[in-house]
């Protein structure tokens, strides 16, 4: 279009009252105008930050999925990489307090993020990529996934299977999603019903492009199947031991799996249909690693 | 019944361009007797009920992807044609786990080396395609769909910079808008790119570390996983259905330059695991996929090209796209022979119904959409006043066109949500 404007001046009479026509008609209508010609009305300052009970503690902060009375007693968070981070750093021994938040107000669009007691850098919030390097700076644990070659092979497990077979369960499986998933991160954001039938519809459409990433349809038995799998797999690698790898104390390993078994098992979350919780149950000494690591919480 | 293997045409002297298809030959190669099986080089998903490749076909049973396949045959041959059959205890969890890191790590990066990198696309990848693989039309339907799906596989890694013809597009498209806002002279030529990138050796910077760290994270446990002294992954005497996956992603991503203009990923894989790039070279002699039982595909008739053409126009269609998936997905819920238990299929439909009606709100969103444009125009009287002359009517229905996809037709969760934790 804009080079035919440009043309047009040089072109025909004719030409051009058709282009000036075609212009009316890409000209914004006359009311609306009005209006956008008397913005800005006025420029209010920024709006200040919520009051809330936690928005002057002083120690660190970790910014979570969870609900006002499970951040008062640092109850689990109910999303499962929230959950991990807050596991692993209460396992690592570190002191903070869990604040519940939302994606929208995340810098890097994800949640958990953590804001330390003691700035780092240029006072900025640590991601969660960056929160295993910061607490081993703090009480210098070790880097587990040095010490033995089959942490990140085992870690695909749960970051593809068994995070796949979750996306399904939490948001494709209708029941599920109007059980947990709409009271847990719908319901809880905003009243208005418009913003919850569209955050919903957000969710299970981002969900669903997630899952087709990886296949041309969504094949909820195989998703079950390759789940399944993985909890034999990570049950035999547990084996007898109290943690993964033979750890003396729980780490990022068992953080990540425990963020998926513990919410799995969760009786409080208030599943309709659980295939992943019977899949789970098949093996004792994973539901077993869950409830010892229960007792930290 | 000889079973037939459907898979994608061979390329760069492999037996196939697919890394699962690879994969695939190299399990049946190694664990059916010659005479059980053949292999169809048939090139088109649409052989097969699934959509997919690769696909055994035993007389009317279809089954698709590597994994169900070693599944069927283990089935099928009850016991006998199992290459996993010896693994116990933490050897089956390795399996299973190794499985998952290389299906989780693999497909992005070959993606990214065969598809989004421009070079290795246009100069090594299409002409294999339209030499080898497919037949005229699908020559000009399928690359251009695989490498789509590529670029989605891929978009998580953020390197989409390799595909450096699209960025020269992009400049273009700038300096042309430039030129048009009036902000350039049109007499001021298109100055050549910054940085004379003939391969990614001219990437900038950030990127280049974003490829080490992409590689590291794929080669880097790979060479800790290849035991030191042994012939197989998991140690053992013989090979596994590991042993073939890895065969497979690995065979295309130790391409070298002879294969490929701008062979990267070939040389990452030999700095950062020299040891796994010779061992899937002597997987390939072992596997023995110089001499495999090839037959003749089907000579393409009009009715199978027609129905390429069909499916294209189809899937390149937002609603009507979105619809077929889910017939697909109908079907598979409901056929008999799927090997679904009963709570399973009542699922699967479920979702499948779930997913009609967003599709019928998108409908319901266009419609919408274009009745407002439609009011919008009839209101500044462009519609129906019948004074327009018949210049003016034509210009008018291509605007029409023009503008329709601009609208707001629905909201767009992933630019929202991409970057949410779903976990």
């Amino acid at each position: 279009m804009t080079s035919e404007r440009r043309e047009a001046p040089g072109q025909t009479p004719d030409n051009a009252t058709a282009a000036a026509r075609a212009r009316d008609f890409f000209s914004v209508p006359a009311p609306v105008k009005r209006i956008f010609d008397k913005f800005p009305l006025v420029t209010y300052p920024a709006n200040d930050l919520p009051y809330c009970s936690w928005s002057n503690r002083q120690g660190n902060r970790l910014f979570v999925f969870t609900d006002a009375a499970g951040a008062r007693h640092g109850r689990p968070s109910f999303n499962p990489q929230c959950l991990k981070w807050q596991a692993y750093l209460r396992f690592a021994g570190i002191e903070f307090d869990i604040i519940p938040s939302s994606n929208h107000a995340s810098p890097t669009g994800a949640l958990p993020f953590l804001l330390p007691a003691l700035p780092v850098g240029n006072n900025a919030p640590i991601p969660s990529s960056k929160l295993q390097k910061w607490a081993i700076e703090q009480v210098h644990c070790e880097e587990e996934q040095q010490l033995n070659t089959r942490f990140e092979v085992y870690a695909s497990l749960l970051d593809h299977r068994i995070r796949n077979a979750w996306l399904y369960a939490l948001y494709i499986d209708s029941e599920n999603f109007d059980a947990v998933a709409r009271r847990l991160y719908v319901d809880a954001s905003t009243t208005n019903p418009a913003v919850r039938a569209a955050l919903a519809l957000q969710l299970q459409q981002a969900a669903r492009a997630e899952l087709l990433k990886t296949s041309t349809f969504i094949d909820a038995g195989a998703l079950e199947a390759e789940a399944g799998e993985a909890f034999e797999a990570l049950s035999a690698l547990l084996g007898d031991s109290v943690h993964f790898f033979d750890r003396p104390n729980p780490g990022l390993f068992d953080a990540s799996v425990f963020a998926y078994t513990h919410l799995i098992l969760d009786e409080k979350m208030g599943w309709k249909r659980n295939r992943l919780g019977k899949l789970l149950r098949r093996h004792e000494n994973l539901v077993q690693h869950r409830d010892r690591l229960l007792k930290f919480f | 019944m000889v079973l037939e293997l459907h898979v994608w045409g061979p390329a760069f002297s492999l037996p196939s361009i697919d890394a699962q298809c690879l994969a695939t030959i190299a399990y049946l190669s190694l664990a059916l007797p010659k005479d059980a099986w053949v292999l169809v080089a048939s090139s088109d998903p649409s052989v097969s009920p699934t959509n997919e490749l690769p696909a055994l076909r035993n007389d009317n049973t279809w089954v698709s992807r590597f994994r169900n396949i070693v599944d069927y045959l283990r089935q099928y041959s009850s016991g006998d044609w199992d290459l996993d059959a010896e693994l116990t205890g933490l050897d089956r969890a390795d399996s299973i786990a190794f499985t998952s890191f290389l299906d989780t790590q693999f497909p992005p990066l070959l993606a990214l080396s065969l598809y989004v990198t421009s070079q290795n696309y246009y100069t090594s990848v299409l002409p294999a395609y339209s030499s080898q693989i497919l037949t005229w039309p699908s020559t000009w339907l399928i690359p251009p769909q695989i490498r789509a799906a590529a670029k989605r596989a891929s978009d998580h890694l953020g390197l989409s910079s390799l595909d450096l013809v699209a960025l020269e597009e992009d400049r273009k498209r700038e300096h042309s808008a430039a030129v048009a806002a009036g902000r350039l002279p049109a007499s001021l030529p298109l100055l050549k790119a910054t940085t004379p990138a003939p391969t990614t050796a001219g990437l900038v910077p950030s990127h280049r570390f974003r490829m080490e760290a992409v590689t590291a994270a794929a080669f880097e446990p790979l060479a800790a996983m290849l035991p030191p002294q042994k012939d197989y992954l998991l140690g053992g005497d013989r090979p596994t259905s590991v042993d073939c996956l890895l065969l497979g992603y690995g065979s295309l991503a130790a391409l070298g330059s002879e294969s490929l203009q701008d062979a990267w990923l070939g040389e990452a894989m030999r700095q950062k695991a020299p040891r796994a790039v010779e061992w899937v070279r002597r997987m390939q002699r072992e596997a023995g996929l110089a001499s495999l039982p090839w037959r003749q595909p089907e000579r393409p008739r009009w009715l199978t090209v027609g129905n390429t053409l069909w499916n294209t126009v189809a899937d390149a269609t937002p609603i009507w796209r979105e619809y077929r998936a889910n017939t697909r997905m109908h079907e598979i819920a409901q056929s008999h022979e799927a090997d679904l238990s009963g709570e399973e299929r009542e699922a699967l439909a479920e979702y499948a119904t779930g997913y009609k009606k967003d599709v019928w709100l998108s409908v319901a969103a266009v419609v919408g959409g274009a009745a407002a444009l439609v009011g919008y125009m009839a209101h500044v009287g462009l519609l129906g006043g019948g004074d327009g002359d018949e210049e003016f009517e034509e210009d008018e229905d291509e605007e029409v066109e023009v503008v329709q996809p601009e609208l707001p037709v629905s909201l767009n969760a992933t630019d929202f949500l991409g970057s949410m934790s779903f976990s």
